[in-house]
């Protein structure tokens, strides 16, 4: 460890930090770095393979013999399997192998569970097949309806206690359960002061309950593996994921196989969003089905879900019930929290409902945050992009803006208020100024006076993310040869935030080379450890350590130089097109490199673990926490109840922004998923027969094109002193606040709140008490 | 591999590919306008359920695949032929990241049978321009990041082609609102919606979008 000065904070919030930089760091990249191409706006790299069709998803991936899998499914939510026999399936026409996946006497626990499966030469002819799979079931009793399955007397969904299932997509400090009853099970409270006895002294008190419903990660290529065996102990997975040593590792456990004889390729990766790490998916054991048949077939065996598996068997974002408390005092001040909510992952774990009611208004002295997973017979629940966050962040949002009505308080003041973090106080108050914030209340105000048919209005909320950039787990190796290329390798997969564009230019930055003159190596696991696309680390866990080892071998460079020039290599000038010079003399870079005296510099580094986080660090943790605002607009038809998000202002702390035209693609995309949230998607079961009624994706409704509100993004570059290129993760940060502030801004628009997502066009109108009889539905 | 023994499913693959073929030899010479579900009005009324011979032109070059009637364009294109651009996602018309050329139109490909374009031209992704010499479109694209993971990409990008060819010289009176409309039926789960407007917008020559800031 070595102290350093650095330049740390934002905007005009800018200060000199001690920081403890662990020896072989180099000087961290702060806010008086002057940098030529990290930051800029450059198209990705691979851009042209995905414009062209020339990319290769595991979708794509065609290979001599291949076959075709699928999977038989229970068609029941909860069943004892009587009987059941592959029948002719195995002498089907074009089956070339084929499994069960059940027994009898067996539990099925939910709709859509792994029966059996079939390979064969032409996926028509493995579905053909299915058909001749028999099973008889004996129906059992269920439950999928969250709130009825947390009553006592419930139909049980496990018989014997469940395992938490963790992915890297989840939260990193997240935490597991604490204790159960019947199907609820309890998760540690988070708890500062005392919320009940601050209530009870409040001069005002809000209380109600809300709802978010469940959601489905929908990324549009399904959960999918291609397996090879190269040899009887040694395999080639193709898979659709976020991490491909997840993948490795998995498939390694379940065959006993050393991780050096599974290679996993993932060169492309149509979406994810928390889904898709391991060999399987939560729900369906597709890394295992998909070689356990190649094995069987002894051919390549392809299995890809169809949407309505990937739907109802790889995961989905829990829904909530959360009752909420809060109180204010006579000063304007809130004084108390409390929240206590229910949510389903199904058979799964992991309905919590993140940080935002806990841990973004600090100044609120006493919070209590109960929340319990409830076990339902439906597909399991996983991580997505921010897992539990927009649940949390929607009801403490709205609360918040309702008591503030009672109060007579102007809801954004009360969140400058009582909000620590100086990043977002900035976003806050740059935000309302850009976004005409005054004036658009009073108009909104205004409209709601006169009961208007088409009202507007505007909301605000908060997002709280961590810097989880992981030290030690990335392993880059850079090779200069010879002939002048730069080489960069890491095993890490695109998810498709252009990742292997940022690794370009880092290197580029460091050696003062064109980013076209690097060439990147990404998505395979021979590349080198690396992380999962999961808890938006990958960005801040992947650059610095491609800078620490493209400075490693900047350092040979110069050392080469010094020598051929007879000076120091301190003496050894780097010109800003990689030109080095000393002693009066100087060679190009590709003259330079000439003179190895080897075939290429070689060297491979990682990054040390986080060691700043100026200015406010997460949850009392050695680590940065990422703020960020947006303020949305709706236009809303009190006739018709119809619902348009009509403009989102996106104010964002990404540390330091590493590619501003990328960048904002992400955040595009997390406000779009959020606006999608907000108004759109529902996962419905069938309560009678306990399967999705809309596994598919013309009655689950994604946002289109035309339901996207004008986006305005400003990025704010915060020098955090974190690590050696100073990036954080913005990933999920962009999709916690969307749905709040979309749901503060029908508040506004109709003087009423919609406490249920989505806010369909029923909801409006009940709110409005315009559904005679009807109360706010569910 | 395949079973020594002659089955009903191997006759009829035998059987049905030269009588099949000749039917499709014909060329189509229905003009495009008056053709909006491409068939060729010579086939026979009943062929199948074994595999048939199935002609059309492909990115611009003659194509032949083998296929039961049943088997859909998209899967003919992306197992039969290899052209891997068009994507399956929904498999029932709701997404358009399948969303082909046919004759000039843009059409899901999942919801068409490879025996329905006989005689007809078919253009993918692949078609529109090649990795090295990228169409003006797919150039914009890039620049402007009209794209994430991808995986829509093809399908967005081939609606967006049809859109500035049915727009043709009057590109500049292009509106945001239109390309919306021309991708409504294009489902992207990234966010990529607002580039994609940009970039059509740019190279149609109209007015572009207000650019997001960037502060300090």
């Amino acid at each position: 460890m070595s102290p350093k000065l650095l330049t740390l904070g934002f905007a005009d919030q800018l200060t000199s930090v001690e920081v403890d930089v662990p020896a072989g760091e180099p000087p961290p990249w702060d806010g008086v770095s002057s940098l030529e191409v990290v930051g800029q706006p450059v198209p990705r790299i691979d851009g042209h393979l995905k414009v062209s069709g020339q990319a290769v998803y595991t979708f794509d991936v065609r290979l001599p013999g291949m076959l075709w899998a699928a999977v038989l499914r229970c068609p029941l939510p909860c069943a004892r399997i009587k009987s059941i026999s592959l029948g002719r399936a195995e002498k089907a026409p074009g089956v070339k192998a084929a499994m069960l996946l059940a027994q009898r006497g067996d539990r099925i626990v939910f709709a859509g569970q792994d029966i059996a499966a079939v390979a064969a030469e032409r996926p028509e002819l493995a579905r053909d097949a299915l058909a001749a799979i028999e099973v008889e079931y004996e129906a059992l009793p269920f439950v999928v309806d969250t709130r009825s399955a947390a009553k006592p007397g419930a139909p049980m969904v496990h018989e014997a206690a469940v395992r938490t299932r963790k992915t890297e997509g989840d939260e990193p400090s997240a935490a597991t359960a604490a204790g159960s009853e019947g199907n609820v099970r309890k998760m540690p409270d988070s708890r500062r002061g005392d919320a009940s006895k601050a209530l009870k002294k409040a001069a005002f008190v809000h209380e109600a309950s809300y709802s978010t419903q469940v959601q489905t990660h929908s990324a549009l290529e399904t959960h999918g593996i291609v397996v090879r065996w190269d040899a009887k102990d040694k395999l080639t997975a193709w898979c659709s994921t976020q991490g491909i040593f997840s993948v490795r590792d998995e498939l390694a456990e379940i065959f006993t196989l050393p991780v050096a004889n599974i290679r996993v390729i993932t060169d492309f990766i149509g979406g994810g969003f928390g889904a898709k790490f391991g060999a399987s998916a939560p729900g369906t054991r597709l890394g295992f089905i998909a070689a356990e048949l190649a094995r069987k077939a002894g051919a390549p065996v392809k299995l890809m879900c169809t949407r309505h598996e990937e739907h109802v068997c790889t995961g989905n974002r829990p829904d909530s019930y959360q009752d909420v408390r809060i109180g204010g005092d006579a000063a304007g001040r809130l004084v108390a929290v409390h929240v206590r909510s229910i949510g389903t992952a199904g058979i799964g774990t992991g309905a919590g409902i993140g940080r935002n009611a806990f841990s973004v208004y600090t100044k609120i002295p006493h919070v209590l945050v109960e929340a319990s997973d409830v076990f339902t017979n439906a597909g399991p629940g996983t991580a997505m992009r921010a897992p539990g966050h927009p649940q949390g962040a929607f009801a403490i949002e709205l609360a918040i803006d309702e008591l503030a009505r009672t109060m007579k308080a102007d809801s954004l003041r009360l969140r400058i208020a009582h909000d620590e973090h100086p990043v977002r106080k900035w976003q806050f108050q740059q935000g309302a100024e850009r976004f005409g914030w005054t004036e658009a209340r009073a108009k909104s105000a205004a409209a709601r006076g006169k009961a208007t048919r088409l009202r507007t209005g505007v909301g605000v909320a908060a997002s709280i993310w961590g810097d989880f950039g992981r030290g030690g787990a990335a392993q880059v190796t850079v090779t200069i040869g010879r002939d002048a290329t730069v080489e960069v390798k890491n095993g890490v997969q695109d998810i498709g935030t252009g990742i292997g564009t940022v690794i370009a230019q880092v290197a580029a930055e460091v050696l003062s080379r064109p980013v076209e003159s690097i060439t990147v190596r990404i998505g395979r696991s021979e590349h080198g450890p690396s992380v999962g696309s999961g808890g938006s680390t990958t960005t801040s866990s992947v650059t610095p350590a491609v800078r620490n080892a493209v400075e490693q071998a900047k350092t040979q460079l110069l050392a080469l130089a010094g020598e051929l020039f007879g000076v120091a290599p301190r003496e050894v000038v780097w010109g800003p097109d990689g030109t080095a010079s000393g002693g009066g003399k100087s060679l190009t870079f590709a003259a330079l490199c000439k003179k190895l005296p080897g075939e290429a510099i070689v060297t491979t580094a990682t990054r040390a673990k986080t060691f700043g986080h100026h200015p406010m660090s997460f949850m009392g943790q050695p680590m940065q926490q990422i703020a960020g605002v947006q303020f949305a607009e709706v236009e809303v038809d009190t006739w018709t109840g119809l619902v348009r998000a009509t403009r989102v202002l996106a104010m964002h702390d990404c540390g330091r922004v590493m590619n501003e035209l990328t960048c904002r693609s992400q955040i595009n995309g997390g406000i779009i998923l959020g606006t999608s949230y907000a108004l759109l998607e529902e996962r419905v079961l069938d309560r009678d027969f306990g399967r999705m009624l809309n596994a598919n994706l013309d009655f689950y409704k994604i946002a289109g094109a035309k339901d996207v509100p004008e986006i305005e993004v400003v990025l704010t570059d915060v020098y955090v002193g974190n690590n050696s290129t100073g990036a954080v993760g913005i990933g999920e940060p962009s999709t916690i606040p969307t749905a709040a502030a979309i749901a503060c801004a029908v508040y506004d628009a109709l003087g009423v709140p919609v406490r249920s997502l989505p806010i369909t066009p029923a909801k409006i109108l009940a709110a409005l008490g315009r559904v005679p009889g009807a109360g706010v539905p569910t | 591999m395949t079973s020594p023994t002659l089955t009903r499913r191997g006759l009829l693959r035998g059987a049905g590919t030269a009588s099949v073929l000749a039917s499709c030899a014909k060329p189509n010479a229905d003009d495009a306008s008056n053709a909006p579900a491409v068939s060729d009005a010579t086939a026979p009324a009943e062929i199948g359920p074994g595999a048939v011979s199935v002609a059309f032109n492909l990115n611009g070059k003659p194509a032949t695949v083998q296929v039961e009637p049943r088997v859909t364009l998209l899967d003919a294109l992306r197992i039969d032929l290899g052209v891997t651009g068009p994507k399956l996602v929904c498999d029932r018309g709701a997404c358009g990241a399948c969303t082909v050329l046919v004759d000039g139109r843009p059409r899901n490909a999942c919801m068409m049978l490879a025996h329905d374009v006989a005689g007809a031209n078919v253009t993918t992704i692949e078609g529109l321009g090649a990795g090295d010499s990228p169409s003006a479109l797919q150039a914009a694209f890039v620049r402007h990041d009209a794209l994430q993971c991808g995986f829509c990409t093809s399908g967005m990008l081939t609606s967006c082609a049809a859109l500035l060819q049915r727009i043709g010289p009057n590109g500049a009176k292009l509106t945001a609102q239109t390309v919306r409309e021309a991708i409504s039926g294009n489902l992207c789960r990234c966010g990529t919606y607002p580039h994609v407007v940009a970039a059509v917008l740019e190279v149609a020559g109209a007015t572009p979008l207000s650019k997001a800031a960037v502060t300090p």
